[in-house]
């Protein structure tokens, strides 16, 4: 997503509505605004060159 | 000896006088409970408080102690948990009204180790809800206020447990720390506020927030009490799929008062974010003072550290929103909106995001784990900022203004992105008198050496010694 360009109205509604959120809701401008907010701040991390590079798990395969 | 200072005692201080049965843990934890009662009202530290359990449990303490049967340093001692770590027949509400009725069956794995240990549960304290956020606002529970000044935040999300251990409400208090919720109110409170390395104390029986990132950890008035703590809590647990098996050592030889020969290193990217000038100039003569008692004290460059809160925001919010999603769905208008709004946040982060961030991560750690070649500790501020009031979304650091959020979480975020151990105490007062933080951290399960620089620091100073005017 971040790095997909920018969020337009129709896509945000779209996701939401596939994510199971109410898009007739009042509330859905201010999300949308924040999640505009959220991607741009994630963005940052399109940047790194990661050749190589797994991702870090979190979980620790059990030993018994 | 008077009751408020039986509640300023530190862990340490009270478990020599309860060995000795010259205090009996009655009297410690009536002490206690007057004090909630005579700071409660302006506080609000507490969600659940347990008057009549923690009387009974401590006459079966002092009854035990009186037939030689003393369990160790933490017998009879008032300890607090955050209202996310589960508690057999207490409830525990993640500080959302949604669960105000929810009682668990079972007690988290740390309420069983502090209970083995002989401590005695006081309540369960407040916190900004689900902890998903730096202030420790509640609406539900009404939110957290600093005793140092009421007007101004605990910090959070554990700010129930920083405003408990400050005031002498509760001796020893446990927070989780995702994004810095332990560190970020330790600091602003005054207060010592671990956490601990990844994996080394239990998660199991708390409501997650990060699965990759949450740490459970002491927030305490002594170094000593963190290490008296952590030798309690801390070790391998087969119901936690993240736990490590690795060697536990008494946390307390650590002690020592020493600091030559330790080399500190300070990232020189700290000091080119915003920061305010009397903190910086706090966290300067810490250093200055760990080097003149013997410490090397060297410039070193973390380059990815403007790069914490992309990574730490993607894999937060990610994480936060699949382990809340059936909530927002059935629940979500009963959320405190801001924290509705971060968890639907992160139902826009895609796959692709997350694992991007966590690749990111890898990298972020690896070179963490190289400044660990060249010193034994990472020194800063644990925060830009004294506490800021309570609900204000910016804050003005200098000439910039920047969101609350990102400003208290600056410094701790890497170490959930590393899972380092890290730990903040204070160094020193705003000329507004508001407590400002110390942030040392180390190497992954070398929180011997954290304890023991930080130790030696507070033994040089009196900053711990201070009460705030509540």
């Amino acid at each position: 997503m971040a790095a997909a360009g920018p969020l337009t109205w129709e896509a945000f509604l779209y996701l939401a509505q596939e994510a199971g959120l109410d898009v007739n809701s009042p509330h859905m401008q201010e999300l949308y605004a924040y999640v505009q907010n959220t991607l741009a701040s994630i963005e940052p991390v399109q940047k790194i060159e990661l050749a190589g590079a797994e991702p870090d798990m979190a979980f620790i395969p059990r030993q018994e | 000896m008077e009751p408020l200072e039986l509640c300023y005692l530190s862990a340490g201080e009270l478990s020599r006088l309860i060995q000795r049965q010259e205090v009996s843990p009655v009297e410690i934890i009536d002490a206690h409970l007057a004090r909630i009662e005579a700071t409660e009202p302006v506080l609000n530290s507490f969600i659940t408080l347990l008057p009549e359990q923690a009387r009974s449990a401590a006459r079966r303490a002092e009854a035990e102690i009186r037939a030689g049967k003393y369990r160790g340093p933490l017998h009879g001692i008032p300890v607090g948990l955050k209202d996310l770590f589960h508690t057999g027949g207490v409830r525990t509400t993640s500080g959302s009204r949604i669960f105000d009725t929810f009682i668990p069956e079972q007690d988290c794995t740390v309420a069983v180790r502090f209970r083995e240990a002989g401590s005695i549960l006081l309540g369960k304290l407040n916190m900004h809800q689900f902890a998903y956020g730096p202030t420790g606002e509640n609406p539900d529970y009404g939110h957290m206020h600093n005793p140092w000044d009421p007007e101004l935040v605990t910090g959070g999300s554990s700010g129930g447990s920083g405003s408990a251990a400050a005031a002498g409400q509760c001796t020893i208090t446990m927070g989780s720390d995702t994004g810095g919720s332990i560190r970020i109110p330790a600091s602003l409170c005054g207060i010592v506020g671990l956490k601990p390395t990844y994996g080394l104390v239990s998660r199991h029986g708390l409501t997650a927030l990060s699965w990759g990132m949450d740490h459970p950890g002491p927030m305490v008035r002594t170094v000593e009490d963190a290490a008296l703590t952590m030798s309690a809590i801390a070790g391998y647990d087969p119901n936690d799929i993240a736990s490590a098996r690795v060697p536990i050592p008494d946390y307390t030889t650590a002690l020592t008062g020493d600091v030559p020969g330790l080399r500190i290193g300070v990232p020189k990217e700290y000091f080119e974010a915003p920061i305010d000038a009397e903190v910086a100039r706090a966290v300067q003569n810490a250093f200055a003072l760990l080097g003149a008692m013997g410490a090397t004290i060297t410039e070193v460059s973390y380059p990815m550290f403007p790069y914490a809160q992309a990574i730490s925001g993607a894999i937060l919010m990610a994480e936060a929103a699949a382990y809340h999603r059936d909530l927002l769905a059935e629940h979500g208008d009963k959320l405190y909106p801001p924290v509705r709004l971060r968890l639907e946040a992160g139902l826009f982060i895609t796959a692709a995001d997350y694992l991007r961030a966590q690749q990111v991560r890898a990298r972020f750690d690896q070179q963490g784990r190289e400044l660990f070649r060249q010193v034994d500790l990472l020194a800063g501020p644990t925060e830009p900022i004294t506490a800021p009031k309570l609900l204000e979304t910016r804050v003005q650091i200098g000439a910039q203004a920047i969101g609350t959020t990102a400003a208290l979480t600056q410094y701790t975020r890497p170490y959930n992105i590393t899972g380092f151990p890290a730990i903040s105490i204070p160094c020193g007062f705003s000329d507004a008198g508001m407590p400002i933080g110390l942030q040392l951290a180390g190497r992954p399960f070398d929180e011997v050496t954290v304890l023991r620089a930080a130790h030696a620091y507070e033994q040089a100073t009196d900053w711990h010694t201070r009460r705030p005017p509540i």
